[in-house]
């Protein structure tokens, strides 16, 4: 035969993945296919697969005869809005997307490579699971493949895409990624099965209530951004990395807007209730400060009582952490302190500015919380904010109490600024306990005790819950009025541009997991 | 199939803003709680029709206490 024709033949099988059989029922699933997610993900014709015709060795229980194309998972690079992003992209159509030895080694060849290049890495998750034919081999390509994903840890973004399912050992590699993106009605992870879950435990249980959406995007917190099909999971894919920056190296691109950088906000002025017990929504404050009201948020379903996301003001990506007053109070719980740890460092690894809003009354407490370790997990809040290095801003809007303040970023928990609205109240304690303790013999002693404490916390209010004391000591910088809020903090994240930090070298610091 | 509201973390109950019979949507407040001296609204994880209220003001609630049910 021509080996030109040859070539070409081989070619057009391959680019056939499982054949059209297979490939129509991954359409009835409401899939597309691994090649037609790649295609709509790359700027057009910037795709180049790597290693179309890498094949299995194995030859027992069959595999001999079985030809798998491309190993079940298409790899190359390309451009996403004109930058480039090395993809793997697994093809359910052939052999039901299974990871074999190949298939892995495809995978962990992408990563390093990108993780030198310095670009971005995405992965398109759709396999049937562990190709257990293989064996050993596919065992241990489970081990190069989060070998070469830990590694490009904090050197690259990585962001896994689970547009079908991903159960197994497998799971482990979107759940280790920066970021995780589930489709609604196929994506699922797990760390087993319903089949095996039924034959090991006896547990009846359907696919999508054992790993779907609702359990991943609001009970556990390991999806990060929920989408509704293939398209929408590449569309914020896409939208998310223009945040970014390609490595640790660089910088997030810094874009025109439009949006003027010191634009004052007069619609800020009276919309937080002054009253420190009342719930509000602080969306409403984001939304107004950043650029063109465009928000970006993360883990948006799961501990809705801390907001964390990715906005720009002033053209600058920033990463915004901010309490939400209207869920649970804005309290800090073991789940909200996770939430915003990790993204405070996947920020501080990557050079996103952070700017956050207080308005919480506390870490949690009592017996419910203390017991799940609270201090545990609150400490890693203080651990992530203290070790970042980008700049840091922040914006007491209201109550910033105790643990709270310090674990959402104060002056001396890393805050390059700190501004302060006047209705802001910061204290190491609310009024009633405060006057509680100090006043305890008077008020018992008292002839109205009841009056006797309603003076004393009045009086301690009045000196305490306020900005002033703050800013009389220099932990606030400057109390400003609402609508001033975006002025100063764009004026600050100019002037830290280019803050440089410098600390005696070690390994690492022993946050507490 | 029934569908609990529970409360979402320690506290104590101040109202519920809802009878049995009422139909609620999904995030509706549909009770108000007191925790850490804020104000903390109790939105419905669905909707349906309240079945069952088997919480009281004043009472002290936790992440298990079921304030009502919906069906």
């Amino acid at each position: 035969m021509d080996r030109y024709q040859e070539l070409k033949e081989k070619k057009e099988k391959i680019l056939a993945m499982g054949g059209p059989k297979a490939v129509e029922q991954q359409k009835k699933s409401g899939k597309w296919t691994a090649r037609e997610r790649v295609e709509y993900f790359f700027d057009p014709g910037t795709f180049t697969e790597i290693g179309m015709f890498v094949r299995h060795r194995t030859t027992a229980f069959g595999m001999d005869k079985r030809e798998v194309p491309a190993e079940g998972v298409v790899v190359g690079y390309g451009k996403v809005n004109g930058r480039y992003v090395m993809v793997a992209s697994e093809d359910y159509t052939s052999m039901a997307g299974t990871f074999g030895e190949y298939h892995g080694k495809k995978f962990a060849q992408a990563i390093d490579m990108a993780k030198e290049m310095g670009i971005p890495f995405v992965s398109m998750n759709d396999s049937g699971g562990a190709r257990l034919q293989e064996g050993m081999d596919t065992l241990e390509a489970y081990a190069w493949l989060f070998r070469s994903q830990i590694l490009a840890s904090g050197i690259i973004p990585q962001i896994a895409l689970l547009m079908g399912p991903c159960l197994g050992g497998q799971a482990y590699h979107p759940v280790m990624m920066d970021f995780v993106f589930q489709c609604r009605k196929t994506g699922f992870m797990g760390i087993a099965g319903p089949a095996f879950v039924k034959t090991q435990l006896g547990e009846e249980i359907s696919l999508e209530a054992l790993c779907g959406v609702q359990v991943h995007a609001v009970k556990t917190g390991q999806t990060h951004v929920v989408a509704e099909d293939d398209k929408d999971c590449l569309d914020k894919a896409k939208e998310l990395l223009s945040y970014l920056p390609q490595n640790n190296r660089e910088k997030p691109p810094r874009i025109d807007t439009g949006d003027e950088a010191e634009r004052l906000i007069p619609e800020l002025d009276g919309l937080v209730p002054e009253e420190a017990h009342l719930p509000y929504d602080m969306h409403e404050v984001i939304r107004r400060v950043v650029d063109n009201g465009v928000f970006y948020e993360i883990l948006k379903d799961f501990a809705k009582n801390v907001i964390v996301g990715f906005a720009r003001i002033a053209g600058r990506s920033v990463g915004i952490v901010a309490s939400q007053p209207n869920i649970m109070g804005g309290v800090i719980d073991c789940d909200a302190a996770d939430k915003v740890a990790r993204f405070v460092r996947f920020c501080d690894l990557f050079n996103i500015p952070l700017v956050n809003f207080h308005d919480t009354p506390g870490y949690m407490i009592g017996s419910y919380e203390e017991h799940k370790g609270i201090l545990r997990h609150g400490a890693k809040m203080l651990y992530a904010y203290i070790d970042a290095t980008v700049p840091k801003v922040t914006v007491i809007v209201r109550k910033s109490f105790a643990g709270a303040y310090l674990g959402m970023c104060c002056k001396d928990t890393g805050a390059d600024f700190v501004f302060a609205w006047p209705i802001a109240r910061v204290s190491i304690v609310g009024a009633e306990t405060a006057a509680s303790v100090i006043f305890a013999k008077e008020i018992k002693a008292a002839e109205d005790p009841a009056r006797a404490a309603a003076e004393r916390i009045q009086q301690y209010r009045d000196f305490y819950e306020n900005p002033y004391r703050g800013a009389e000591r220099g932990y606030i910088d400057d109390i400003i009025m609402p609508s001033e809020t975006r002025k100063y903090v764009a004026r600050a994240l100019d002037l830290l541009e280019n803050k440089q930090v410098a600390r005696p070298w070690r390994k690492y610091s022993n946050i507490n997991l | 199939m029934a569908v609990a509201v529970n409360a979402p973390m320690a506290g104590k109950l101040l109202a519920v803003n809802v009878g049995v019979g009422d139909h609620v949507k999904e995030n509706d407040p549909v009770a108000v709680m007191e925790a850490m001296k804020m104000e903390i609204k109790i939105f419905s994880p669905a909707s349906g029709v309240v079945k069952e209220i088997l919480a009281s003001p004043g009472q002290v609630v936790g992440p298990e206490t079921v304030i009502l049910t919906l069906e």
